[in-house]
């Protein structure tokens, strides 16, 4: 298990470097100088010169890549070209907003496909399974920006009962029933393409259990079908059932920025957009950053909670 | 009589399958899957929406940038079908060109991702070295959630459809590379082709008479996955303003024009959205019956 | 023990017909009745609708089926009961355990949760009192440390204790009647040996009613009191066990006693013909000859490499054929696969005509390699689904490039016509035969290009009694008219008994013994191979008493 751990744990650092090195290198190759970008139309050569100085720009490739990692170690991230202010503090500000935008979304797609799909298997009748699977598919078909769309003009513009956007003015934690109104409308919109696509997985995976012989084992001894599924199928169809998770959550990342966009969510989508439109690289970059360390994060944690679910794997290491 | 005797077998053949046993003697191809119920709406839809796009300069009554003079925001009505945008441009036309944007990505992009990810994986899985350095070149390009990469190569690339299409084509090298690896992997191991191998079949020959046609079925399922997944990403990135660029249009940009403008004309957006859904819906419908017939 | 028997009938299934969308009914007409206490074998080859009528007890027949009939257990019928009825019976009043201990435990939950669940169905809901009967249960199958295996995941346990998990979980309820479909057929003959033993002790302790569901007559020879024979979901014959051996009424059971193989008696006197036979040929280059090979598994740089074979040394003449026996994890597979070259060599030498492969060039390497050749075990997966037989059976001629097109079609032909299928089989697909044609097909196309050294793993082990005869026949047939040396590999004695002109008994992935087989079987010079030819269950029960004698005596 061990042995497993540190092997995965290598792999997602090795990844993690390449990515950042991958990162740095295309922002540095983008066209469009910052220096002018900064100095403005009209500067000297000398203000130009120490503009570049400045930014470190006149150091050599891995000179400048190590020094960026080493500030990004401090969290002195420097100051954004256009955006204004430093960029630690515009990430720090949105932050929030978006770690509980996803963790909400996260949950309500996990916990939603846990229970449409064990309803689905447990209560197995025809009509049910058609319905769901229509829905199913209509919410795989829908891109997330349409549906966002289709729900603030539902919910916020033709019957206004929840908020067209923005984030709860009181903050999160004070009035916890006027934030998950806030949320309620973001959180389903970026939470259904990973819902469905959990609950098609998980609903197959029961399935596949329920052909297995453990489960005419049980079914031999009179233990009823529900508990059969609720005990056995779904405890055995939970750990790659995690993995997947693990890779939708890459999807909640992009859809995020998407959300964000539709309802004027301060968060970090909102500001990647906003980096992107006014070329604010430094912005842009970190986000790309830290989108990837988390996602390779998140993954390393499900395959470690996959391995931690699996007593095959959590003795013996074999994957 | 001599003739039928020959004909008999010597080993008696049960009549029909075993009892209990799923196989028939003879599974419909997964072509017929496409001419059936769900499989069938998928091609009807992707087909008609193919069409739409091809017939463009036929169909539409405008040029896609053309200004109609009086036109400003006008709701949907006999002239206009789809209403006109802010700049007088007739939204039918526009979408109509728009298509054609995602024709490119669907059709061209996504198969050409798919082609370069199945000969890397191909080729790379058969020596431990180079699947080892294929595989973690592929972890690091899957490390970026899809519209973080695009967002990553918009950067240096500038937006446009070219740019598009780049993203789509990195995306697919590593799901199709991935794919064909666990193909090989499972393919290889299977007693047909060790009996080949015994016998002094060589990669080359294994990889081409054995694993590729075996791995065919799951690639196509997952190509039809794929350009469902094209047509999301061109709209996201044009949504966000990495795609096509002003005035040209695409279903992506056609609804970032909409959301933009969807207090003064709500209706704007619903033409192209119903041409987006149409596209993932059929593509994803007929991935589905591909890999239900596979199943079956 | 007679005594036990009562004539009382616990279980009464009548006129009972299963049926699905097939043509071909699963089961047409089977009356079966069980007397409190027995041991009932109910026997039959693949298809003949034995597992269906088991399963059919119990509410357990895949979906789409229909029954028919009557099935009355204690007198009440039960065939047809809604699911909630059934519950209160299965695992209560009739249990069932299954062929394959591998997969018949939940992978992710402990033997004591299992058996806490098995309880907690049929009312034992205090977590205390259901541990202690788990405990009793595990003790009650000759488990060691019950307490301590409570707390194991079944993956921990070998495939014998599964098994005894298995029996553990269906007893936990004192079922009257036990179904226990092919449940020794998955494991080793000394654990079968074992179960069968374990089994005839549970149903003396509890008078628990088994039905055994079996293919192999040795295992009825030695367990049951009553034997039902099945064909084609029809009841051909049914009697008592040693009358019915003793004397078949019905031709197809008579076939069926006459297609198991025997082995001879232990300490028989040794018929001294087959010595000389290999004696011509030891002048000539073994076919290939194994010299203190080593092979690992794992990696050896992590150091987590254990060996599957240890120093094995080992010749096959030319035109002779070697049996490779032994038990699951004896290495016997893997010796197999080094000779045709599909595992690395860690250490030694193997040569084949004299010739060290792996040091020779890669050109000659192929060139060695053509005069070899694999048939697998599994007829599923032999042969690439995607190509029509005659395609398979081709593809070595096209890898190697012998003769024209043309000739090479005519080989087909003439392949197909030897292993006795018609030429026009060439255009059916694999799934269009039947397992025994496919092994047919695999063993064409294995001969296609003549091989001097043919390796064979279990070709005939998923095979029904009588299909396996008949290609036995073939094999030895074609051996003998070609003259190939083979590397037969079994677990069933009987069968290398059969075919091999020598055998070389593996454990561990160390050679305990060879020799001539006839002297081996008869004589054999090694305990271990005495203990296995021991646990072959003999079909003939007459000889049942002679065997428990023996072991009482050691």
């Amino acid at each position: 298990m061990i042995r497993y751990l540190l092997s995965r744990l290598g792999s997602a650092l090795l990844v993690m470097v390449l990515a950042s090195i991958g990162i740095f290198a295309l922002i540095r190759l983008v066209p469009g100088d910052p220096v002018s970008v900064l100095a403005g139309p009209d500067a000297t050569p000398e203000s130009r010169a120490a503009i570049r100085a400045e930014l470190g720009l006149d150091r050599p490739f891995w000179s400048q890549y190590l020094h960026w990692l080493g500030d990004l170690a401090r969290l002195d991230l420097g100051p954004s070209y256009k955006l204004g202010g430093d960029v630690g503090d515009l990430i720090a500000d949105g932050a929030l907003n978006t770690v509980v935008l996803t963790l909400f979304a996260l949950v309500l797609a996990s916990a939603g496909a846990v229970l449409t799909s064990t309803v689905a298997v447990v209560w197995d009748k025809r009509w049910l399974n058609s319905l769901l699977s229509a829905l199913n598919t209509a919410a795989v078909a829908v891109p997330t920006f349409a549906t966002a769309l289709v729900l603030v003009l539902v919910f916020a513009v033709r019957f206004p009962v929840l908020p067209a956007g923005g984030t709860p003015p009181g903050g999160f934690f004070s009035h916890p029933d006027i934030a998950f109104q806030y949320l309620l409308l973001p959180g389903l919109a970026l939470a259904l393409p990973a819902w469905a696509a959990l609950t098609r997985f998980l609903t197959e995976a029961l399935r596949t259990q329920l052909q297995q012989p453990y489960v005419t084992t049980a079914r031999a001894l009179g233990i009823p079908r529900r508990r059969i599924v609720l005990t056995q199928a779904l405890r055995n169809a939970l750990p790659s059932s995690v993995t997947v998770l693990g890779i939708q959550f890459g999807t909640l990342l992009g859809g995020a920025i998407l959300v964000e966009a539709v309802f004027a969510w301060p968060g970090l989508g909102r500001l990647i957009e906003q980096g992107i439109s006014a070329r604010d690289y430094p912005v842009v970059q970190v986000l790309l950053l830290l989108s990837v360390v988390v996602f390779v994060l998140t993954q390393l944690a499900s395959d470690l909670v996959h391995a931690w679910l699996d007593p095959r794997v959590r003795l013996n290491g074999v994957s | 009589m001599a003739d039928i005797a020959v004909a008999e077998p010597l080993v008696p053949v049960p009549v029909g399958p075993v009892p209990g046993d799923p196989a028939p003697a003879r599974r419909p191809g997964l072509l017929h899957a496409l001419r059936h119920g769900r499989g069938l709406v998928g091609v009807v839809l992707v087909g008609a929406v193919v069409l739409l796009g091809l017939l463009a300069p036929l169909l539409a009554p405008y040029g896609p940038t053309e200004q109609v003079k009086g036109a400003n925001l006008v709701g949907p009505g006999a002239g206009h079908w789809l209403g006109t945008d802010e700049l007088n441009r007739d939204i039918l036309s526009r979408t109509l060109h728009g298509i054609r944007a995602d024709l490119v990505v669907v059709f061209a992009a996504v198969p050409v991702g798919a082609v370069l990810g199945v000969l890397l994986g191909l080729v790379t899985s058969w020596w431990s070295v180079t699947d080892v350095v294929a595989q973690r070149v592929f972890d690091l390009l899957l490390a970026f959630p899809a519209l973080i990469l695009g967002i990553l190569l918009t950067a240096f690339l500038g937006p446009g459809l070219l740019t598009v299409g780049i993203v789509i084509v990195a995306l697919e090298i590593p799901v199709f590379g991935r794919l064909v690896r666990t193909a090989v992997r499972t393919v290889r191991e299977m007693p047909f082709v060790e009996a080949s191998q015994v016998v002094g079949a060589g990669p080359v020959w294994v990889l081409r008479k054995h694993v590729l046609p075996n791995s065919l079925e799951p690639l196509t399922v997952q190509l039809a996955v794929s350009m469902s997944v094209a047509v999301f990403i061109e709209g996201a990135m044009s949504f966000l303003g990495l795609g096509v660029r002003p005035p040209d249009p695409s279903l992506g940009s056609l609804i970032k024009d909409g959301v933009r403008l969807l207090h003064e004309a709500p209706f704007f957006a619903v033409g192209p959205l119903a041409v987006v859904v149409a596209l993932v819906l059929g593509l994803l419908l007929i991935s589905q019956s591909l890999s239900e017939a596979r199943r079956a | 023990m007679l005594d036990l028997h009562s004539t009382e009938e616990v279980l009464t299934i009548e006129h009972l017909a299963i049926s699905f969308t097939h043509p071909r009914p699963a089961v047409e007409d089977v009356s079966v009745s069980l007397r409190r206490g027995e041991i009932l074998a109910l026997v039959g080859e693949s298809g003949s609708g034995k597992s269906m009528t088991a399963r059919a007890v119990l509410g357990l027949l895949p979906p789409g089926a229909r029954a028919t009939g009557s099935i009355r257990y204690d007198g009440e019928e039960i065939l047809g009961l809604p699911e909630a009825d059934l519950n209160r019976i299965r695992g209560a009043r009739i249990a069932m355990v299954f062929q394959e201990p591998q997969t018949a435990l939940n992978p992710v939950r402990t033997i004591g949760w299992q058996l806490r669940e098995a309880l907690r169905a049929h009312g034992t809901t205090s977590r205390k009192a259901a541990t202690e009967r788990a405990v009793e249960l595990l003790r009650a199958v000759e488990i060691p440390e019950p307490e301590r295996r409570l707390a194991s995941y079944p993956h921990q346990l070998s495939g014998g204790q599964k098994q005894r998990v298995v029996l553990a979980l269906a007893l936990a309820n004192q079922p009257d009647v036990l179904l226990a479909d092919e449940p020794t057929t998955a494991l080793d003959v000394t654990v079968q040996a074992e179960i069968l033993r374990l089994l005839d002790r549970i149903r003396e302790r509890t008078g628990t009613a088994i039905v055994l569901i079996t293919h192999n007559m040795g295992v009825v020879a030695e367990i049951a009191d009553r034997v039902v024979v099945l064909q084609a979901g029809n009841v051909v014959e049914e009697g008592e066990t040693r009358a019915l051996f003793a004397q078949p009424r019905e031709p197809y059971t008579r076939t069926l006693l006459a297609s198991v193989l025997r082995l001879p008696e232990l300490d028989s006197v040794v018929e001294p013909t087959a010595a000389p036979a290999a004696a011509p040929a030891a002048q000539e280059l073994p076919a290939v000859e194994f010299r203190g090979v080593h092979v690992r598994y794992g990696s050896s740089r992590r150091g987590r490499a254990f060996p599957a074979i240890t120093d094995v040394s080992l010749a096959v003449a030319s035109c002779e054929v070697v049996g490779l026996v032994g038990e699951s994890g004896s290495g016997k597979t893997t010796l197999g696969r080094l000779a045709a070259g599909l595992v690395p060599l860690a250490e030694g030498q193997v040569l084949l005509r004299g010739e060290d492969v792996l040091a020779a060039p890669r050109a000659e390497r192929r060139h060695l390699r053509r005069g070899l050749a694999f048939v697998h075990q599994d007829p599923e997966a032999s042969l690439d689904p995607r190509y029509a037989v005659g395609a398979s059976i081709r593809e070595p001629l096209d890898i190697h490039r012998v003769g024209t097109p043309a000739e090479r079609d005519a080989r087909v032909a003439e392949l197909l016509e030897a292993v006795q299928l018609p030429a026009s089989y060439a255009e059916r697909r694999p799934r269009e035969l039947s397992g025994g044609q496919r092994q047919r097909i695999a063993l064409a196309r294995a001969l296609a290009l003549e091989p001097a050294l043919l390796v064979a793993d279990e070709p005939t082990s998923a095979l029904d009694v009588s299909v396996q005869a008949r290609v036995l026949e073939l094999f030895r047939d074609l051996q003998e008219r070609l003259g190939f040396a083979c590397l037969f590999i079994s677990h069933d004695l009987a069968v290398v008994h059969q075919v091999a002109d020598r055998v070389a008994v593996l454990r561990a992935g160390q050679l305990v013994e060879s020799g001539p087989v006839g002297r081996v079987f008869a004589q054999p010079e090694a305990d271990y191979t005495r203990r296995l030819l021991d646990a072959v269950p003999v079909p003939d029960p007459a000889r049942r008493g002679g065997r428990r004698v023996r072991e009482l005596a050691s």
